[in-house]
């Protein structure tokens, strides 16, 4: 008759299992807290992608509650239940254990999956936020030491002061700098990106909430950097039209479908254009000459370069289609016809400028 | 059998050592350039406690500056400077120096057996860049500090005031001074550990000063790169960095974060070390896991090196880019998290001695959880979206930086101290200390987290009013977190006075420098010992082998040529 043998349960310590218990309890409490309120970010979420990012928040919010609980209550219990005895003698020795394979493999693999999640649930909501929508609107948010100017596709002069946004409307913003490098943060939408002079970053949101929110700069930028900051007003589409045609907007015929006339382009009328429309990013010099994109005095003739930057010859034509649609850079953006509010015929001016400084 | 070289007196051991390794009598090479690593790394533990307490001053002012929306104490520009100050400070001229140069000098050499450190000469050149490069640095007051935070991003620390050029070369020095000391410490722990000391039977302090020489011999390099290319910039107008001539800003970013993300391993992986050493002692109990430990530390030493990007989210790289660096960083957590759970094993079942190290290394523990688990918050991306340059991002720094590598300062501080000074310090004072700064400190900073998260950016010398009760609060307890400073200060001042004698051992401990008087002599060991275990297996016989026994004149010899002793 086979003898059974019981293998002697482990004393884990008095009070161990009541203590895990406590433990479950609080930590549950305190999951349900951060599920269910907004705490401590305290901020509403104004835009897409704002949800997204409170619930992966959340999320992450609640593992850490319960790794802090089991960390921080378990090492107080040892802590007390394993203080050296009064009456102890002077040279009393703890339980001589090296090490234990099964917890120690477990105490590994079971972090190890949790980090697989996390990095899973992370990775899924950067996806969404880089497919936030965009696009319906595209803005450009240049910093200075210290403030803020935004450029609207199909307003000639940039816009000091607020930014305003249509409720509802995927919008995109470019940001960039005159100068050093500002943050631009709208802790409302929770975006962020770096305004780097010289590099164009994009964010994109969609605002749901209208009201006045801030815009900070969260890179040091100088003496006054504390005090940059702006406002984006998110208001409705009637409100945001109001407004865009006091600053004298919606004037130019962005048909994308007739032919352009290149042959009719007037390189007087393309210099006055370059200077509202290209000249915060293009210099005329050689391509070396960077300010945010190359240098364009020398598009047409410049033998180091004798490429356009999407790699076709530079023949006017080509030249027109990159002014037409853009471009995507392997560092920066060149905005469309559309987003830069230009017509076929001011493209025919501007290609017509351009082959008139190659020439010189 | 080795023969002894003509003119080398034999007869008792102390006169055979005094001719191999004759103890310098002058006051300025006893104390000064001294190239004894004991004395050098006093020397580091000194000039850097002094850097501490310049820069903690600093902090205080930024605290003060803090506690109105308007901040009346100073100007803004004089603001930029401190809080730059503060950081550079506390980072090169302070946790660096001490963590490796201060603790890894005193005690690394003792804990493998060795009588110093493989290179003396070089050591004391590395210690005396130091000061020199503190003082540089805080006479950058005099010409206009630099103002642009401690990580001086171009373009514009490219327009700060002239002592952002010191600032270059200080930390350049400093970058220099770090390299020796990495270099030094990776060959002693290879060539220099006393017989039968194999990789695994090393006190884990040893492992974490290896892993962190590793990381400062390869990486300072980066950022000695960098900071020339800046101070070329600045002075001679090389463009590197300036976007207007043709530079990239991104290009400083890279440099400088190839670098500054594993000096935050170099600033915890001694004090891991420290904690590994002080639970078990006051536990009673082996370091549990010991080569999970260890390798835990190599692990976190080499994942390092490819997380750096973490810090440029926001900063504008091919998106795509940002994943790897994220998984990366998350992944960190599971060597970590694999040392705190061995340390919290380490506590269990044992016959704790509440000791001031003790409380510190348990604080340790807590406060260090903490700002792991902020730093998941930070690596997801999404969220850095959100959290990147605020104050969220202040609380996880210090709470890793304090929480962490001054905890555990601390913990070695108290540890320690009755080795380095052959006297015990008070035990009321210290328990004072412990509560004072625990309390106080996160008092300080876990505020600053729900302040980032509601919209307060960090550098800024005002800020909006609806910020103000909870800088108020911390202000307060910053205040109070530097009163504790006042205790420590005096505690330790009265044990140098009056303190009672400590002894060899006073906490019972089993690493090998607990095994000869307090402090340890010039030559650290009469007779270098054999290891025969590692050394945490309390109840067992202590696993060394001729540590009492004075050698012969022969054998003195022998062991002259096996370990080589500095020659004058």
């Amino acid at each position: 008759m086979a003898q059974r043998t019981v293998k002697p349960r482990t004393n884990l310590g008095p009070g161990f299992w009541p203590v895990t218990a406590f433990i479950v309890v609080v930590s549950a409490i305190m999951v349900y807290f951060t599920m269910t309120s907004g705490w401590p970010i305290g901020l509403i979420p104004a835009g897409e992608p704002a949800p997204a990012t409170d619930e992966l928040f959340r999320f992450l919010g609640s593992v850490a509650a319960v790794i802090f609980n089991i960390v921080t209550i378990y090492t107080i219990y040892f802590g007390i239940v394993f203080a050296k005895k009064k009456n102890a003698p002077p040279n009393a020795i703890g339980v001589q254990i090296h090490d234990a394979f099964v917890l120690e493999f477990w105490w590994t693999a079971i972090p190890t999956i949790l980090i697989v999640i996390l990095a899973i649930y992370s990775t899924k909501s950067w996806v969404d936020i880089q497919n936030t929508q965009g696009d319906v609107l595209t803005v450009e948010a240049i910093g200075y030491q210290f403030g803020y100017q935004f450029r609207y596709p199909r307003l000639a002069a940039p816009v000091s002061g607020a930014m305003h946004l249509p409720l509802n409307t995927p919008t995109t913003i470019h940001v960039t700098s005159r100068d050093v490098i500002h943050g631009f943060w709208i802790p409302e939408m929770r975006i962020k990106a770096d305004m780097v002079p010289g590099l164009i970053n994009t964010l994109r949101v969609t605002p749901t909430v209208a009201g006045t929110y801030p815009i900070i700069c969260t890179e040091f930028c100088g003496i006054a950097h504390g005090g940059m900051k702006t406002t984006v007003i998110v208001e409705s589409q009637q409100a945001f039209g109001k407004w865009f045609a006091q600053q004298g907007g919606a004037h130019a015929n962005t048909s994308t479908t007739a032919a352009i006339p290149l042959s009719a382009g007037s390189a007087d009328t393309g210099k006055t254009l370059f200077g509202q429309k290209c000249s915060a990013c293009h210099s005329t010099g050689p391509f070396s000459q960077k300010l945010v994109g190359p240098g364009l005095g020398q598009i047409f003739n410049d033998a180091g370069h004798p490429k356009l930057v999407n790699g076709a010859d530079p023949t006017p034509q080509n030249v027109a289609s990159i002014l037409k649609n853009g471009y995507q850079g392997d560092i920066g953006v060149m905005p469309s016809a559309q987003v830069n509010a230009i017509s076929n015929t001011d493209i025919a001016n501007l290609v017509a400028y351009l082959a008139s400084l190659s020439k010189k | 059998m080795a023969t002894l070289a003509p003119g080398v007196k034999t007869g008792p051991y102390h006169a055979v050592l005094d001719h191999i390794h004759p103890e310098p009598t002058g006051f300025i090479r006893k104390y000064i350039f001294s190239i004894d690593a004991k004395v050098i790394g006093i020397q580091y533990m000194i000039t850097g406690g002094l850097f501490f307490l310049i820069a903690g001053l600093l902090a205080e002012i930024i605290r003060a500056q803090l506690l109105t929306p308007n901040g009346a104490v100073v100007t803004a520009a004089t603001y930029n400077s401190i809080y730059s100050m503060h950081g550079s400070a506390m980072v090169w001229m302070v946790v660096i120096p001490l963590v490796t140069g201060g603790f890894g000098n005193f005690v690394m050499p003792l804990q493998i057996g060795a009588r110093d450190v493989a290179f003396p000469w070089l050591n004391l050149a590395a210690f005396w860049m130091f000061p020199v490069a503190g003082v540089i640095l805080f006479s950058s007051f005099l010409f206009g500090a630099p103002d642009a935070g401690w990580t001086e991003y171009p373009p514009v620390s490219l327009q700060g005031p002239p002592g952002t050029s010191m600032w270059c070369v200080a930390i350049f020095l400093i970058g220099i001074s770090s390299t020796l000391t990495g270099i030094n410490f990776m060959v002693t722990i290879f060539k220099m550990r006393a017989p039968g000391m194999t990789l695994t039977r090393m006190p884990l302090f040893v492992w974490g000063q290896f892993a962190t020489a590793a990381l400062m011999f390869i990486a300072t390099t980066a950022l000695a790169g960098a900071l020339l290319a800046l101070f070329l910039e600045r002075t001679f107008g090389v463009p590197f960095y300036d976007p207007k001539h043709g530079g990239s800003p991104l290009l400083w970013q890279h440099m400088f974060w190839f670098y500054s993300h594993p000096a935050v391993y170099i600033m915890i992986l001694p004090v891991f070390g420290i904690i590994s050493e002080v639970l078990p002692t006051f536990s009673r109990k082996p370091i549990f896991g010991y080569k999970m430990i260890a390798f835990s530390t190599v692990a976190i030493a080499l994942l390092g090196f490819s997380v750096w990007a973490h810090h440029m989210f926001t900063s504008g790289m091919v998106p795509w880019l940002q994943l790897p660096f994220m998984i990366i960083t998350m992944v960190i957590a599971i060597p970590t998290g694999v040392k705190i759970f061995s340390w919290m094993a380490t506590l269990w079942g044992g016959s704790i001695h509440w000791t001031t190290p003790m409380l510190f290394a348990t604080g340790f523990l807590i406060t260090f959880t903490c700002g792991g688990l902020t730093g998941f918050f930070l690596a997801a991306v999404p969220l850095d979206y959100h959290e990147h340059g605020t104050y969220f991002v202040v609380a996880h720094l210090h709470y890793v930086l304090y929480g962490g590598s001054m905890m555990g300062l601390f913990a070695g501080l108290y540890y320690w101290w009755p080795k380095m000074t052959g006297r015990m310090y008070n035990e009321v004072l210290g328990y004072w200390h412990f509560w004072l700064s625990f309390v106080a400190f996160n008092g300080t900073f876990m505020p600053m987290h729900w302040l980032g998260l509601m919209g307060m950016p960090r550098r800024v010398a005002t800020y909006d009013p609806q910020f103000q009760f909870w800088n108020v609060f911390a202000s307060i307890s910053a205040f109070v977190l530097a009163a504790s400073m006042l205790i420590c200060i005096y505690n330790l001042g009265m044990s140098l006075r009056r303190g009672k004698l400590a002894g060899p051992n006073p906490w019972g401990a089993r690493t090998l420098e607990w095994m000869i008087s307090s402090p340890p002599p010039y030559y650290n060991y009469k007779r270098i010992p054999a290891v025969l275990a590692a050394p945490y297996d309390f109840g067992n016989p202590l696993p060394y082998i001729g540590l009492d026994a004075a050698p012969g004149a022969e054998e003195a010899a022998a062991i002259s040529e096996s370990h080589p002793v500095p020659t004058y």
